[in-house]
């Protein structure tokens, strides 16, 4: 897997579990299991880390697409993107070169991550 | 908010739904871990068995973030560690025992030895996440339920203490 998508799925992740952490309803429920959630500052910490580590230019294509959908990057299964639920055409690959561009959705425009 | 405690804790949930989230091929009767950091890892390894999971590294990561928003170490023996992820596809437990007990910075301070390891997809449109999260948690309170886990060696065993505590238990 390319460590471009993997540190953009890393982000996406963190900025998934800051959310749930800062939703007073969903922090009310795993407290109320018995597991604590206090240490905001911290994912937040990593969440500056990961960030420094992604080229600019993914970034702003990251930010681009989070202004459209909340989930920008999307897993691939059966050659479906699990975004729009829309066949991948056969040519589309997982292969990431260096500087080339991230793999997209044609249809929706997501990032694709292979499982 | 209002909260449905039928739909959230998983009461409704059955013995063979909840099991569904388990397999043979994620049961580790003996974990060889000794430090919370490797048992993570051998919980996450377990996870690439599974043809959906390409790369556990990913989930390692994700379940490692985790665990510095506080410790998913319940007390009297069991940790839960848990979470969403862009790379699960679907919601998977992996059941592990540690024989000797795991450091895992528990609010009592025990070694734990039963260890379930939840991941989730990031969306959830099922609802499944939380209500098994509540059933795990739910279940592992009753002490014998927990010494019958312990003492199991094969899944099959494991199924069978989960079918008695579901089926025991008065509307269930
Ligand atoms: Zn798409």
């Amino acid at each position: 897997m390319s460590d471009r998508v993997h540190d953009l799925v890393a982000l996406q992740d963190l900025e998934l579990m800051i959310r749930d952490a800062q939703d007073p309803a969903s922090k009310e429920k795993e407290e109320a299991l018995g597991f604590a959630v206090h240490g905001l500052e911290e994912l937040q910490k990593a969440r500056e880390t990961v960030v420094k580590k992604i080229p600019p230019r993914d970034l702003r294509l990251y930010e681009r697409i989070r202004g459209k959908y909340q989930r920008v990057v999307v897993p691939v299964r059966s050659r479906i993107c699990l975004g729009c639920f829309q066949a991948l055409p056969t040519m589309a690959t997982r292969a990431v070169s260096e500087n080339g561009p991230l793999p997209t959705c044609e249809n929706c425009g997501r990032i694709l991550y292979w499982l | 908010m209002q909260v449905d405690p039928g739909l959230w804790w998983g009461a409704d949930m059955d013995a063979e739904s909840f099991l569904s989230y388990f397999d043979d091929k994620r049961f580790i009767p003996d974990l060889r871990s000794r430090t919370k950091e490797s048992v993570l890892g051998e919980l996450s390894r377990a996870l690439a068995d599974d043809d959906e999971i390409r790369n556990p590294a990913v989930l390692l990561e994700m379940i490692r973030r985790r665990e510095s928003l506080g410790s998913t170490g319940l007390g009297k023996g069991v940790a839960i560690p848990h979470g969403r992820s862009t790379a699960a596809a679907d919601t998977r437990v992996v059941f592990g025992v540690s024989r000797r007990g795991v450091d895992y910075a528990a609010p009592d301070g025990e070694p734990c030895r039963l260890f379930f390891l939840i991941v989730a997809p990031y969306e959830d449109p099922r609802h499944e996440y939380l209500p098994l999260l509540g059933k795990i948690v739910e279940l592992v309170n009753e002490k014998p339920l927990r010494e019958k886990l312990l003492a199991g060696q094969t899944f099959a065993e494991f199924q069978a203490t989960i079918r008695e505590a579901m089926g025991e238990r008065p509307g269930a």
